[in-house]
């Protein structure tokens, strides 16, 4: 390796509490070379970010500082630097990108001049070049309209445009280093192929240094040189990616590359599979063997809204979804997948009656909503239950974990008031959550923990049929496949129907027995999971299926051009 | 739909409202006990005398028709006769209207002058003993009344030092500028602290946010993050609340009018009731009313400028 760009040495980090000092980061090293992506992977609460922050002297908070530590950057340490030499490093050498595009943009203010704001403090422009300047890097980034977008604001794009957009203000300041800090997590697949993609052509073309902060292993996988495994604040593992994935060193990165979704070969992930899959044949009736009545049955389903409209023009709508057929068997689980905006939230929801139908049928049990909305409604709320993405938002804040399922037993009343308290301990014990966690509330518990509960309180109406909406979307990795194991064993133990809506294909793949690919309010394809993903008739469900990133390196992420492949 | 279109919808929304409003004050006035003509002259008048004058007003009509005359002269832009002045109402509005208009912009304008400038230092040193001073006087200005605290101004900045004039409207600008300024200055240490907490905890929320940590990363200095990045996005909440309150200040004026001897819509307001000058009173609450509606209208236009996400 050629001498470093950057280069931290033992650097440590305390928070100061009611109860002392707590080392958040301790004796960090880490080198940077130039022209270099380091991958940072770890859960959260692992360090990753905080140690960015650190570099750069943005800490979030006025009890957290460095204890010990030096960060050398062109033979200085930055971390003995004033504040305003500090300003000149940040953007200038050290530039950042964020997880979350929407709330890092400022809202009010135009994307271009957001731009502009940089090049004129840094680069000391005036207003014409910098607006020159600032057209070329928008071009860079991959706007197709640089003139007209200049003046668009960020809540005028998509969420792939607005990371463009982030990308584009950091390098207006013409950075060495690019602090990504999950740039691609709130990403559609495709999209993040292509973020990723621009990052690696940026790498090339400006001979920018990286440094890639993920919590997906094949994200590090597909773009990065050298990884560095971090875990409660320390780097347990560093090194070249292939002989990391190869052959890795710590328990802990192990296990990381063991609960990645893509990985089919060994490790704990797929024996619950194939468990899954034998009882499945056992004691779950086959589609075409048994020619069971649909528990749910949607025929033709519109959904659409409407858009505002003048007082005098005509109304328009979008349609969320558009002309849907799909049975669902008692006992199948079905994944629905597809990008943001595909419909499939929607098409969920209309399944449980919770929102209007414009045209089309569904019935659930042999009830149509629109026929006997009451009978259809009465049915569904006793017999079918939701789980959500945000595990924290969708769990009341002001009741314990015991008292939100308590209350659902109430409202149900399938269970004698009497006995309502054993049935939370086993409820909780069901999806193996501590049941001396009852009297906790939701911002007392981490993120899996409050995913059970949501699970908990779905299973609370002795469901038949369970929807859950991306509800493994905000979790890590590793959490991500404890919750899926959860599914899979109790939809093996109980007569469940599940419906998993996610836009993480590898999940749907190890979870369901059939999938259904949704697109602009359309099935594009549907059939039995093994066939779907191992030969995909539609070319948009290969160009998903393509742009999921491989923990293998050697299979490219949708096959970029080869010049752009680092490794 | 361009973003500004509903500025040229909107007013047609005014139309029910003006309506509403003309049906709500035409009735109210009507049931406060009492007759304009024998106020007008007095309690030993004559019936034929009333009698006259009931009819030279219209007041003999049945009620439905005195509301459709109204509707009409509405209609013509006319508001009737006041019975007291026996002048035209809207002429006699229009002399008043000046102090009235002049005193609202002055607080407004002073309110603001004081709120965002104290909202920007304490909320930039949230936690240490500025923000707390500054915290802690704003609680007088919302717990004093307005009527006390111009007795106050008026004695220490009128009689003990003269600075300005006790009471009264004046002639020329500065004259006029000069006996408006003790009464906006009491409204406006009520007002700007209702302006300064919602700006102070907007901006202490906006300098936490990931748009100010997102500048700071690109090496931008603070007074920039603070002026360019949290300022702009902290007024969008604060524009309805002044909007509202610039809506009660209408009403609102009738105490401080009386207090420091305005000649404005206030204080003719309180006589045209006590004297029973239906058309006076109508008047003045048509006035109030679309000038209401009509803050609103300009809050809405200034919340979409400021806020480029906001459609109406």
């Amino acid at each position: 390796m050629s001498a470093p760009l950057l280069s931290v040495r033992d650097l440590s980090v305390v928070v100061r509490g009611d109860e002392g000092e707590r080392t958040l980061l301790e004796r960090v090293s880490l080198d940077l070379a130039p022209g270099e992506i380091l991958g940072l992977v770890g859960e959260s609460g692992s360090g990753k970010s905080l140690l960015c922050r650190s570099l750069v002297q943005l800490l979030p908070s006025r009890a957290i500082s460095v204890a010990r530590g030096e960060v050398w950057m062109g033979g200085r340490d930055l971390l003995a630097l004033g504040e305003a030499q500090m300003q000149q490093v940040r953007g200038a050498e050290i530039g950042m990108i964020f997880q979350n595009p929407s709330s890092h943009l400022d809202p009010v203010m135009r994307v271009g001049d957001q731009i502009v704001e940089g090049l004129c403090f840094h680069r000391r422009l005036d207003r014409a070049a910098a607006k020159a300047e600032a057209l070329a890097i928008m071009g860079q980034v991959g706007f197709t309209d640089p003139a007209r977008q200049f003046a668009s604001y960020p809540h005028e794009f998509s969420g792939g445009m607005r990371q463009r957009a982030m990308i584009a203000v950091a390098l207006a300041c013409d950075p060495k280093i690019l602090i990504a800090d999950e740039p691609t997590t709130a990403l559609d697949v495709t999209i993040q192929a292509q973020i990723l993609r621009l990052l690696m052509e940026l790498r090339e073309k400006r001979g920018l240094s990286i440094i890639l902060i993920t919590h997906d292993l094949g994200v590090v996988a597909q773009t990065c040189d050298r990884i560095a495994v971090m875990r409660q604040g320390r780097v347990v593992e560093v090194g070249d990616k292939r002989a990391l994935l190869a052959g890795p060193a710590h328990p802990y990165t192990r296990a990381l590359i063991a609960s990645h979704p893509s990985m089919p070969a060994d490790g704990e992930y797929d024996q619950v599979d194939d468990q899954a899959d034998r009882t499945d044949e056992a004691s779950l009736p086959r589609p075409s063997a048994v020619p069971a009545r649909p528990l749910v049955e949607i025929d033709d389903l519109h959904i659409r809204y409407p858009l505002p409209g003048g007082l005098f023009g005509r109304r328009r709508s979008f349609s969320a979804v558009d002309g849907v057929s799909l049975q669902i068997r008692p006992g199948e689980t079905v994944g629905i997948v597809g990008e943001s905006g595909s419909g499939k939230s929607t098409l969920a929801r209309a399944m449980l009656g919770l929102t209007p139908i414009s045209d089309g049928h569904v019935s659930f049990d042999g009830a149509t909503l629109r026929g006997q909305p009451a009978v259809a409604l009465a049915k569904i709320r006793r017999q079918a239950a939701m789980v959500f993405q945000d595990p924290f938002n969708s769990l009341n804040p002001r009741l314990t974990i015991g008292q939100t399922l308590a209350e659902v037993l109430h409202v149900q009343g399938k269970v004698a008031p009497a006995a309502i308290p054993a049935r939370v301990t086993e409820l909780l014990e069901l999806v193996e959550l501590d049941p001396a966690l009852a009297g906790r509330r939701p911002r007392q518990l981490s993120g899996g923990q409050c995913q059970r509960a949501g699970i908990a309180r779905a299973l609370a109406v002795d469901p038949r049929l369970i929807v859950a909406d991306e509800c493994v979307a905000a979790l890590d990795v590793t959490i991500q496949a404890q919750i899926v194991a959860l599914f899979q064993r109790l939809v093996k133990t109980m007569d469940l129907t599940l419906v998993f809506i996610a836009h993480d294909l590898a999940i749907v793949r190890h979870l369901c027995e059939r999938v259904v690919v949704m697109h602009h309010g359309r099935i594009v394809e549907e059939g039995p999971c093994a066939e779907v993903f191992a030969r995909p008739r539609e070319a948009y469900t290969a160009a998903l299926i393509a742009a999921i990133p491989d923990i293998d390196p050697d299979r490219r992420l949708l096959a970029p051009p080869p010049e752009l492949i680092a490794c | 739909m361009h973003r500004y279109s509903f500025i040229l919808l909107r007013p047609l929304q005014f139309v029910p409202v003006v309506f509403g409003v003309s049906l709500i004050t035409f009735i109210l006035v009507r049931m406060i006990p009492g007759d304009p003509a024998r106020v007008l002259l007095g309690a030993r008048a004559t019936p034929t005398a009333i009698a006259n004058i009931r009819a030279q007003f219209g007041l003999d009509e049945p009620l439905w028709l005195q509301y459709l005359y109204f509707l009409r002269n509405l209609a013509n832009g006319e508001m009737g006769m006041s019975i007291v002045y026996r002048i035209d109402v809207l002429r006699l509005i229009g002399t008043r209207i000046e102090p009235t208009f002049a005193l609202i912009l002055c607080s407004v304008v002073l309110s603001i002058l004081i709120a965002v400038p104290l909202a920007a230092i304490a909320a930039r040193n949230q936690g240490r003993p500025v923000d707390h001073a500054i915290r802690f006087v704003s609680t007088f200005g919302i717990g004093f009344p307005p009527f006390w605290l111009g007795l106050m101004l008026i004695m220490l900045l009128a009689v003990k030092f003269p600075i300005f004039p006790v009471s009264g409207y004046g002639e020329t600008l500065g004259d006029k500028l000069a006996h408006l300024a003790l009464p906006a200055l009491t409204i406006a240490l009520s007002l700007s602290t209702v302006l300064l907490r919602s700006l102070r905890a907007a901006m202490v929320d906006w300098l936490k946010s990931d748009v100010a940590t997102a500048a700071r990363a690109r090496g931008m200095p603070e007074s920039i993050v603070f002026w360019r990045h949290v300022l702009p996005n902290s007024i969008v909440p604060t524009i309805n609340l002044l909007a509202v309150n610039i809506g009660w200040l209408i009403g609102g004026t009738v105490v401080i009018e009386s207090i420091f001897a305005l000649p404005g819509m206030g204080q003719l307001l309180v006589r045209a009731i006590f004297s029973r000058d239906y058309m006076v009173v109508q008047g003045v609450a048509m006035v109030f009313a679309c000038a209401t509606v009509l803050v609103n209208f300009l809050a809405d236009i200034a919340t979409v400028a400021a806020d480029p996400r906001v459609k109406l």
